[in-house]
């Protein structure tokens, strides 16, 4: 049964595969230039307008992850059946990221509540320290060797 | 075959498959979503850290370099990164390509496809070796964090932590892809698949590296850009 | 949609000729072939029952060498020393570091490789391709491999246990610090590698085996065979498979981020620490609530990964046994399913006290209450199924009625434990361990104990011998609540769980005689399943012969195999399916098969 596709199916199919591969770089184009306008307007942006966009950042990953599966993994092209018992699922992550986040969130603000001492030592600046190759060998010994009698 | 014929067909009620699909090809789809799971839980869990630290890493200063970069030249954050994410992008379009093919009982678009996902894989994989190279040549490695805050406070290692554990796990996901894409290829090149008759094994394996695709949609948005 | 529709057939092909490939298989079979590494579901359900049973008893008799700790704390038993060596029991004491490798053994061992792999392992196994009619799993050797790297988990387990260090000792939910610092305890050195190593193996296993099952499950059901129409057994095999297979992977991630720690001096869950004997840790930023959070991920489903297989084939033998259909199968059915999602999202209640954040405590409260809706429903509908039926007090009905009643009691406590206020009080003492007990621990045994005396004619064409079977229960489910209940009482004392030796507090002098009698019991209850398994092995070979293939007059396919099913089960088509699985007093028929048609004016299920 499969012999009978024809040339026209192919070509259709080649259509849609490229239409989604040019929609994909498109909206990876267009994070990457929020990415560089965050970049280049570093310090002078205000917050609010970093949290827009990122969150619209993450917005648009989800839009390139739906356009992945859709289409790449060819789900929207499978019966309804199939569609649900994936992406119904998937629904458990809500649940899953909220908490962890909010759990995370509110860790942070009791360190800093309560240990006063920690709290002052993230508000000191510091130098970056970048090695040489030599010195990163020299550093990196007592780490291993701590780790190692863990 | 009509529309109607597919929409009146009694899918649950035993004897077939209720999403027309063969078994092995579900067993992948189910093993995508464990493997989903798996993923999900090392970025929400690195989500969680960062909610729990006070400041992060600036992104754009630490991934500013790339390869053959003259010294003393203007950083430039995001280039590199762009770059890997391209080529797994086009590596997924040939994927899907092969794949296609296969459905028409096109064995040359097969080969063809799957040389050039391999390819791409190859880059990638090569583009991520460079770049954990690089970093620790900088001093950044599991437990060492030479990086300061973006504020330019003391930051923790838990940045370089996960992010060599999570690019690490997509990496070795990467690489296992490439290796089930060379059996493919070696199994099509015997025809294998010209005297099954079909090619759903090419699809199974199509679907992973699509996964992969996707997971690096995630690792990528969430370590390079926000 | 006409590309899809021809794209879609050629893939069905597939599936069939699948199916056709096992007619041909079971020809040459050598020993290794058969019994080794075999690939028919029936020999890998039975790999898994005994393995299981292997490890039932190294657990048991774990808690037997800790309860004789707990029970007679200052008697002296020389002979232990000279048994089990000076690591574990010098002057003829456990010694604290074997109390708490002991316990930690116990519970990983009980948790995973019985009530895991033993259960769902075996009844997945051999009852899904029997129940749906399909002549194996969807792919044999994945279910194969799934048994041999459950196997080599437990060979990696067994080897922890006899390391200069001891076994794992930090709880079988190995929180950090403990379980990432080896300087922490002696069991956190290699005793830790190794069980983190046992545990990736398990999880792959039961990913392997999982994903086989749901494909079975949605793939293989045999013509008529809707959804609607499966045993509730089937139902709650495919849930437990789905909660495996989106759970545990959770687990892994915990666990890789754990072995960073251990080994490569990352900070994901260690912070600033002090220890004794090493000092300040270089660590900073980590959260050892975040591995907690990673490990009841998986932790919670993994109580039901437990339970409901035990409901699903407590429901089918309740069914059979009262000649009565299931009450409200789709309120069952539901019920399982909310209690599957449910599973996924209430894993911080096991958390309260932690440092968890209290409103989001609060919230956790909410939704882990609300489990008690699909569960009452449970629990009403089994009620009504034994209500008015004409009950036949076979072994396997005594151990489904015996699931019932522990199943109210032990989430009745359940009730208590969900909420974050009562929990100050009762978190880490007794009453968790009474609770989790009864509900988890001996009501899932009783499922399996059930179906084991149900389904042994199938797997081995003899019966289990009754009176034996009378005595394992009545002994088995007294002795449990002998032990248990009093639990309940020692833990609202305020007794904590996980100590060593109570005979220093004052407080707790009182519950010495408590203690001594609990540990009395105890022993006497592993003893009398040493008469269950003698019963077990010696009917495989002596038991009374099966004469009928339907000996339970049971309406599901299984029973209509040959008595002893070859590979490919039915020597020639496979049955199609007429009705639903529980027509028993149907229009005067006692009860009528699922492949009988349906008679002429006969109303459809």
């Amino acid at each position: 049964m499969s012999h009978s596709y024809n040339a026209e199916t192919y070509a259709a199919a080649k259509k849609e595969i490229w239409k989604i591969t040019w929609i994909l770089s498109a909206l990876t184009i267009v994070e990457l230039a929020m990415g560089f306008w965050m970049y280049f307007s570093h310090g002078t942006m205000s917050s609010s307008m970093v949290m827009f966009l990122k969150g619209t950042i993450l917005i648009l990953m989800m839009v390139k992850a739906f356009y992945i599966v859709s289409y790449f993994m060819h789900l929207k092209h499978e019966i309804k059946n199939m569609i649900m018992t994936i992406v119904v699922p998937l629904l458990l992550f809500v649940w899953f990221i909220t908490s962890f986040l909010y759990e995370g969130n509110s860790y942070k603000s009791l360190k800093n509540r309560y240990d006063k001492h920690l709290q002052e030592q993230t508000t000191i600046k510091v130098e970056e320290k970048h090695h040489s190759e030599a010195e990163h060998e020299k550093t990196a010994e007592p780490a291993t060797e701590e780790s190692s009698h863990h | 075959m009509s529309t109607t014929a597919v929409h009146n067909t009694k899918w649950w009620s035993g004897g077939k498959s209720p999403f027309n699909l063969e078994y092995g090809k579900v067993m992948m789809w189910y093993f995508l979503m464990s493997d989903a799971f798996t993923f999900g839980a090392f970025l929400i869990a690195y989500g969680t850290s960062r909610f729990a630290t006070n400041g992060w890493p600036d992104p754009n200063h630490v991934f500013s370099s790339y390869p053959f970069k003259a010294e003393g030249s203007a950083a430039a954050p995001l280039v590199f990164v762009s770059f890997m994410t391209f080529v797994l992008i086009v590596s997924s379009v040939t994927m899907v390509l092969a794949v296609q093919a296969g459905h028409h009982q096109d064995k040359k678009g097969v080969v063809r496809n799957l040389i050039l996902t391999i390819i791409g894989g190859a880059i990638f994989l090569g583009c991520q070796a460079w770049e954990w190279t690089h970093l620790h040549a900088e001093g950044a490695w599991w437990g060492l964090n030479p990086f300061t805050n973006a504020d330019g406070t003391h930051a923790t290692t838990n940045f370089t932590n996960f992010f060599f554990t999570i690019t690490g796990f997509h990496g070795f996901h990467v690489f296992s892809g490439v290796i089930i894409n060379i059996v493919m290829l070696i199994m099509t090149l015997n025809n294998t698949f010209e005297k099954k008759g079909h090619y759903l094994m090419i699809e199974k394996a199509g679907l992973y590296w699509h996964f992969v695709d996707l997971v690096w949609v995630f690792v990528f948005t969430l370590f390079y850009l926000v | 949609m006409i590309t899809e529709a021809v794209l879609h057939n050629h893939d069905v092909r597939g599936h069939d000729v699948h199916s056709e490939d096992h007619h041909e298989h079971h020809h040459h079979e050598t020993f290794i072939s058969k019994y080794v590494f075999s690939m028919d579901h029936k020999m890998i359900a039975k790999q898994f029952l005994i393995t299981g049973m292997v490890w039932a008893i190294v657990g048991g008799l774990m808690s037997v060498l800790f309860r004789l700790q707990l029970g007679y704390p200052n008697e002296s038993f020389p002979w232990l020393e000279d048994l089990l060596g000076k690591w574990w029991a010098e002057k003829g004491h456990i010694t604290p570091q074997a109390y708490y490798a002991l316990v930690t053994t116990h519970g990983t061992v009980l948790v995973f490789f019985v009530l895991t792999a033993g259960l769902s392992g075996t009844f997945a196994n051999f009852l899904i391709p029997l129940q749906i009619g399909a002549r194996d799993m969807a792919s044999p050797f994945m279910n194969m491999l799934s048994y041999w790297f459950f196997f080599l988990a437990g060979v990696v387990m067994m080897c922890s246990i006899f390391v200069e260090n001891g076994p794992f000792s930090g709880g079988w939910t190995a929180y950090p610090p403990l379980s990432a610092l080896g300087d922490a305890s002696p069991g956190s050195k290699t005793g830790m590698d190794l069980w983190l190593t046992s545990m990736s193996l398990f999880i792959i296993s039961s990913l392997l085996g999982g994903l086989n099952y749901i494909a079975t499950v949605l793939n293989m059901r045999t013509k008529g065979m809707s959804m609607t129409r499966l045993p509730l057994t089937i139902w709650a095999l495919f849930f437990t498979a789905v909660l495996g297979v989106l759970s545990f992977p959770v687990l892994l991630s915990g666990c890789v981020l754990l072995i960073f720690d251990r080994n490569f001096g990352t900070s994901f869950y260690l912070s600033d620490l002090f220890v004794n004997g090493v000092g300040a840790l270089p660590n900073e930023g980590g959260s050892a609530i975040l591995f907690q959070h990673l490990f009841w991920f998986l932790g919670h489903p993994e109580v039901y990964i437990i339970l409901l297989p035990a409901m699903g084939m407590v429901s089918e033998i309740l069914s059979v046994n009262s000649r009565k259909p299931i009450f409200g199968y789709m309120a069952m059915v539901g019920s399982l399913f909310a209690i599957a999602i449910l599973a996924f999202l209430v894993w911080a209640h096991h958390m309260f006290v932690t440092g968890l954040n209290p409103f989001l405590g609060s919230v956790f409260v909410l939704l882990t209450l609300l489990i008690a809706v699909p569960s009452a429903i449970k629990v009403f509908n089994w009620l009504t199924t034994l209500w008015k039926g004409s009950i036949r007090f076979t072994p396997a009905m005594m151990f489904a009625i015996g699931f019932v009643s522990l199943f109210i009691s032990g989430g009745l406590t359940g009730i208590w434990l969900g909420n974050s206020a009562l929990d100050i009080h009762l978190h880490d003492t007794y009453f968790v361990v009474a609770h989790f007990h009864i509900v988890m621990g001996v009501a899932s045994m009783f499922g399996m104990f059930a179906g084991i005396y149900h389904w042994f004619p199938k797997m081995y064409g003899k019966y289990l011998n009754n009176t034996l079977g009378y005595i394992h229960f009545w002994a088995t489910i007294v002795g449990a609540y002998l032990i248990f209940w009093p639990m309940h009482y020692q833990g609202l004392a305020g007794m904590p769980r996980r100590y060593y030796d109570f005979s220093n507090w004052e407080s707790f002098k009182d519950s010495a005689s408590i203690n001594a009698f609990l540990s009395t019991i105890a022993m006497i209850v592993f003893m009398v399943q040493l008469l269950f398994l003698f019963n077990f092995f010696y009917s495989i070979f002596k038991g009374r012969k099966v004469t009928t293939k339907n000996p339970w007059e049971s309406n599901t396919l299984e029973w209509t195999t040959p008595i002893n099913p070859g590979h490919g089960n039915w020597p020639g088509e496979i049955p199609e399916v007429h009705r639903w699985a529980y027509d028993y007093g149907k229009d005067g028929k006692e009860f009528i098969p699922q492949d009988v048609p349906l008679g002429h004016d006969e109303s459809q299920h």
